[in-house]
């Protein structure tokens, strides 16, 4: 949305018939038939635009008003939706449908480090704007493979200029589905008799959540609450209560969800069910995101076969796609984008897991948490917490990324240090490059100096740097990059994906861009800025967001 | 109360009632925290967004919104203090770097510039951002999102309060902004001017024209003379007003809380003053020149008046008209004279009216405007409840399981009424509509009946007779308070749901359905309007329905009843009076 879209006028006023844009019935009856035999529930609003937006490359103003016809929503209620999420492009009466093919590129971190954005400035200039539009995006999770881009719903690893017009040459638009192990191989090596012994009584509740307990499983998504605590509270709060699993995996340089799932997708599934089975829980929602259009493909597959197989009833484990919103990894916010409406996170309290989805008690967890849990179950707590590091129990997935020669999912012991990382599972620094700098948890970790890179890397430990592990997501800068270059990037990042809800972020993030552009930045108010962003701000994207900034302040002055 | 909560707020030990927010105790005990996001009115729900509300909570790692925080028990709440002071001010300093100044802006009064004026606040050490474009397609409201600080509550005075679900907050991030229907232009959208959102802005992003410059940038209109207690003049909703006025003319309209509309107007309400100021009101007596041609296709316009009248002083005006009823009544008696009163006038006017009528030229030969429209629902509510009133206030739909509308269409007649009906479906209220043409209520209905003009009747037989071949009435309430029910239950035995699906043109299943719905849920009310009275067989639709909630028992509860909207804002009282032919008061 542009502040000037609004001036458009696309429909003349008369007076003769009711105010406002008239129903077009030829649309009306496009909708009624793309969403035939569909339900016309609220929540499933953001899937029903997806299937416009599929439809006809972009979102028309007259088939949004004839969604919200159908769907008895007034169209501020079907706008408001559809403009938040990034994917989706609404066209006006008086507008231009976008081209017919978009190529997203990268300018996270990582890909920026990678040279993304001369890249996009290329291609802007190399494309016919009538044919092919390119998008700037966000990470798009293929850090391991920068630049990172998405030509439809193909993604493009490594991109030049060269494979990228080879790419609009080719035509292919469709994502290459990964090698993965499918519910009949996973059967075969004796997959769901774990869930089986649950169902049948042979393995309780309090039983799993005793091995959980032992196992110092915590929440992989990047806020490390103990896995076990989290059942405990969910079950304390009356039912029916659902289960939300976040796919939804934004935070910049993160992609380990994306290898699991392309790897063994029923591992996480089953993981996913014995949780439900452990809560009680009434039905199992995931939500993935739009940039992993394999992963969507794959999963939809793979959960029919399970309900075709009669392992789980229909409507039980429903596939939630998307749209284009880092903020929707946010817990509460994922669950309003599952409820059908913009992804604005939640005040607490109360937490979701007493008021969740569709305001029941909600177990939620990332997809890596409940990866794991079929093995810990299987192999015992002891398994899981002997492969850490003294006092850290248990393996992470780390993603890394950056100025290392093998980037990738390592699979590491918890507090392994950044020099232990890069050493010993990264083959060691890119040639010619050394050790700056480096981000532990993504964008909103902040970035630590060289100095800071023999800390352990595990929940807690980094806090007192005025930092954190998050997702795990570790890119690597060196003597090559600028610092306060890369600090710009995540600003902008958090600028663009911060959802506005709140003042300290949706004007803090704009604000602390312009005063980092400045030549001479006041680094008083720049401070007293990320103070008030931190203390005031809804959620953690606002709280975090001045991390990055408050680092450059700290340990890389002179780059200012 | 047992459950009643204890905490510390700024080191004194006070109690709170379940639910009550701490800015909401705060206020009782004497702090009014800073707020801009939050509304301190009935039915705006606290949303805690904007931050300016900011207090320190112990043991907490960041600060709460006290708007929408609730105490626990122990809680150690302060409202003041540097960490609180600092926050607060940021969150002013960054929404004033975005603002047009003060003295520039749409509403230099507004809460925004007072709460930053009480802290101290003129101006932004932070650069100032993208500014979007001014709106001012709408003939009453301006928009300039220039000054929008994106808090919501003109969403939630639209979408929550008025339930009109125009606004909604588009884009995200920093252009997350109000936007009317599809981002179209406001006069262009399906607003209907109601004005809640102006009455909401804190900070004249949205704002009256009437107040200001004519590019409708800028308030200019900063002090007014007087404000006037007052009633809306249009319909029978009632809404209680505030009038400002402003070197004798009216200047804006505002809702005064009042048991009808609590703070809420309409269009109507809000904005349709101007014809008190305008030029073409006629303010002295005019008398028709005696060399004036008579022509029954006379077209009369206010510019060429004066070619037919001639001013006159009230004295002889009064005379002449005086003088002319007494030549007929003394030539043809008072047979030839007749009165015609209005649902407009007060209570004492249509009292004198009738009396000096009656007593001036001894006819009965008196009426008002309710013949057209009402009478004939008062003949079937007098004949079947013993009552030509309402049974029940339309906000019953709060306490409504089910409500059916039947030829009315509330959402344009009565939008304040309409506000309470469309809230209640909000929150559940199942809601039928019954009207041969489409209406935009019906996008809140469960059952929309587009049946066929005129065929009220064997509609509504057709209900009645489901319900009693069905089983579905109400024994005990008929054994105790209805007459007749045998007769009707061997008269509507025909009327068949089957029978009537051809004549009125709903599938005997949906009549079935609907039928089923009224007469099963808990509490159902129905509400009617023009379509079920001005019609030749009125009095029929009326008792149809009075009969349909007579064989129910749905009345006589809250949230049960019979209401037949009207539309004169002193309809209910005339009857009473007498301004009608048929009785004397």
């Amino acid at each position: 949305m542009t502040p000037q879209a609004g001036q458009k006028k696309g429909f003349r006023r008369n007076s003769a018939f009711p105010k406002g844009r008239p129903l077009d019935e030829t649309a009306y009856s496009e909708v009624v038939s793309l969403l035939d035999g569909k339900s016309l529930a609220k929540d499933l609003l953001i899937e029903h635009l997806h299937i416009l937006q599929d439809e006809f490359g972009c979102l028309h103003a007259r088939h949004l008003r004839a969604l919200g016809e159908h769907m008895r929503l007034s169209q501020a209620e079907v706008y408001e939706v559809a403009s938040f999420y990034h994917h989706f492009d609404i066209v006006k009466e008086a507008d231009a449908a976008p081209a017919p093919v978009t190529i997203r590129i990268c300018d996270s971190i990582s890909c920026s480090l990678r040279g993304a954005d001369e890249i996009i400035e290329a291609a802007k200039n190399a494309v016919d704007p009538a044919k092919v539009r390119i998008v700037n995006a966000p990470c798009m999770g293929a850090c391991d493979h920068a630049p990172a881009a998405q030509i439809g719903k193909r993604p493009l690893f490594k991109v030049t200029m060269k494979s990228l017009l080879e790419a609009v040459e080719t035509g292919n638009l469709k994502p290459d589905l990964p090698d993965y192990i499918n519910l009949e191989s996973y059967l075969d090596e004796g997959g769901y008799a774990l869930l089986k012994k649950i169902n049948d009584g042979t393995l309780t509740a309090d039983q799993i959540i005793e091995t959980l307990s032992q196992s110092g499983l915590r929440g992989l998504g990047g806020a490390g609450f103990p896995a076990g605590k989290k059942w405990t509270f969910v079950r304390s709060y009356d039912g029916p209560r659902m289960m939300t699993i976040n796919g939804d995996e934004g935070e910049p340089g993160t992609f380990k969800d994306r290898y699991y799932l392309g790897k063994d997708p029923h591992r996480m599934i089953e993981g996913a069910l014995i949780a439900a089975r452990a809560v009680e829980a009434e039905a199992v929602y995931l939500y993935m995101r739009d940039e992993y259009p394999e992963l969507l493909e794959i999963l939809a597959t793979e959960i029919k076969s399970l309900e075709n197989s009669g392992i789980i009833p229909a409507d039980y484990f429903i596939l939630r796609r998307g749209a284009g919103a880092y903020i929707c990894g946010e817990e509460s916010a994922m669950i309003e984008s599952i409820e059908g409406k913009r992804g604005l996170p939640r005040h607490r309290p109360p937490y979701i897991a007493q008021v969740g989805l569709f305001g029941r008690p909600t177990l939620n967890h990332n997809v890596e948490t409940v990866y794991w849990l079929r093995d810990i179950l299987e192999k015992g707590a002891e398994w899981f917490t002997s492969q850490g590091q003294k006092n850290h129990p248990g393996f992470r997935s780390y993603s890394v990324s950056g100025r290392v020669k093998n980037p990738g999912v390592k699979l590491a012991p918890a507090g392994i240090t950044l020099n232990e990382l890069v050493s010993q599972y990264c083959n060691g620094m890119e040639d010619g490059h050394s050790l700056k700098g480096y981000l532990p948890g993504g964008a909103s970790g902040g970035i630590l100096p060289a100095s800071l890179a023999d800390e352990p890397l595990d929940f807690g430990t980094l806090e007192k740097h005025g930092s954190f592990v998050g997702s795990h997501a570790v890119v690597v800068l060196s003597d090559k990059d600028n610092i306060k270059d890369a600090v710009l990037n995540l600003m902008r990042f958090f600028e663009d994906e911060s959802c506005g809800q709140c003042t300290p972020c949706r004007a803090g993030t704009e604000k602390m861009v312009q005063l980092l552009q400045s030549d001479n930045p006041d680094l008083d108010l720049v401070t007293e800025l990320g103070d008030v962003m931190r203390d005031a701000s809804i959620c953690g994207l606002g709280q975090a967001a001045p991390n990055p900034v408050s680092h450059l302040f700290k340990y890389f002055r002179e780059e200012l | 109360m047992s459950d009643q909560i204890s905490f510390t707020l700024d080191n004194k030990t006070v109690t709170a009632e379940p639910g009550e927010t701490i800015w909401q105790i705060a206020k009782r005990c004497g702090t009014t925290i800073p707020h801009l996001c939050h509304k301190d009115e009935k039915d705006y729900r606290p949303d805690g967004n904007c931050r300016a509300c900011m207090v320190q909570i112990d043991g907490e790692r960041i600060l709460a919104a006290s708007c929408i925080r609730t105490p626990t028990n122990g809680m150690k709440v302060t409202t003041d203090g540097e960490r609180v002071e600092k926050s607060r001010a940021m969150v002013f300093e960054l929404l004033t770097a975005d603002m047009p100044a003060r003295e520039e802006s749409p509403d230099s009064g507004a809460d925004f510039w007072l709460w930053a004026e009480s802290m101290g606040i003129s101006s932004s050490r932070l650069p100032k951002g993208e500014a979007p474009c001014q709106d001012i397609t709408n003939p009453a409201i301006a928009v300039n999102l220039d000054a929008c600080i994106s808090c919501g509550l003109c969403v939630r005075a639209c979408r929550e309060v008025q339930v009109n679900d125009v606004i909604g907050m588009g884009g995200r991030g920093t252009f997350s902004y109000p936007v009317f229907d599809l981002h179209d232009d406001m006069g262009n959208s399906t607003c209907v001017t109601c004005g809640e959102c102006v009455q909401a802005c804190p900070t004249g992003a949205l704002f009256e024209k009437s107040l200001m410059d004519d590019t409708s940038t800028t308030r200019i209109i900063k002090e007014v003379d007087k404000v006037v207690d007052s009633v809306c003049p249009y319909c029978g909703v009632g809404c209680l007003t505030k009038v400002s006025v402003k070197d004798n003319r009216i200047v804006q309209i505002d809702g005064r809380d009042g048991p009808a509309n609590e703070n809420r107007l309409c269009v109507k309400g809000r904005f349709g003053y101007d014809y008190a100021m305008n030029p073409e009101r006629l303010i002295k007596p005019l008398i028709r020149r005696d060399d004036a041609p008579k022509s029954a296709d006379a077209y009369l316009s206010h510019s060429d008046i004066m070619d037919v009248f001639r001013e006159a002083t009230w004295e002889e005006a009064l005379d002449k008209a005086a003088g002319g009823l007494k030549t007929i009544h003394d030539r043809e008696s008072g047979r030839s004279i007749a009165g015609f009163g209005s649902a407009k006038g007060s209570n004492e006017e249509a009292y004198l009216f009738q009396k000096f009528i009656r007593q001036g030229f001894g006819t009965n030969n008196v009426d008002h405007c309710t013949r057209l429209c009402h009478a004939s629902s008062v003949v079937a509510l007098l004949e079947g409840i013993g009552s030509g009133a309402v049974t029940a206030p339309f906000m019953a739909a709060d306490d409504a399981d089910c409500m059916i509308i039947i030829g009315a269409r509330p959402a344009q007649n009565h939008p304040v009424a309409a506000t309470y009906i469309k809230r209640a479906v909000k929150n559940g209220t199942k809601l039928v509509i019954i009207d041969p043409r489409r209406q935009e209520l019906m996008r809140h209905a469960d059952y929309s009946l587009q049946f066929k003009s005129g065929t009220d009747v064997a509609l509504l037989n057709a209900m009645i007779n489901t319900i009693i071949t069905e089983g579905l009435t109400n024994d005990a309430y008929i054994a105790e308070y209805v007459e007749g029910y045998e007769a009707l239950k061997t008269e509507i035995s025909a009327f068949t749901p089957e029978e009537m699906a051809p004549i009125c043109g709903i599938e005997a299943q949906t009549i079935r359905e609907v039928a089923r719905l009224y007469a099963n849920s808990e509490k159902s009310i129905i509400y009617w309007g023009m379509g079920i009275s001005q019609h030749v067989h009125g009095t029929d639709n009326a008792r149809a329905l009075i009969a349909l909630a007579l064989i129910t028992g749905q009345i006589g509860r809250p949230g049960t009843g019979l209401h037949p909207l009207r539309g004169q804002n002193n309809v209910r009282p005339l009857p009473g009076l007498r301004l009608f032919p048929t009785e004397f008061p």
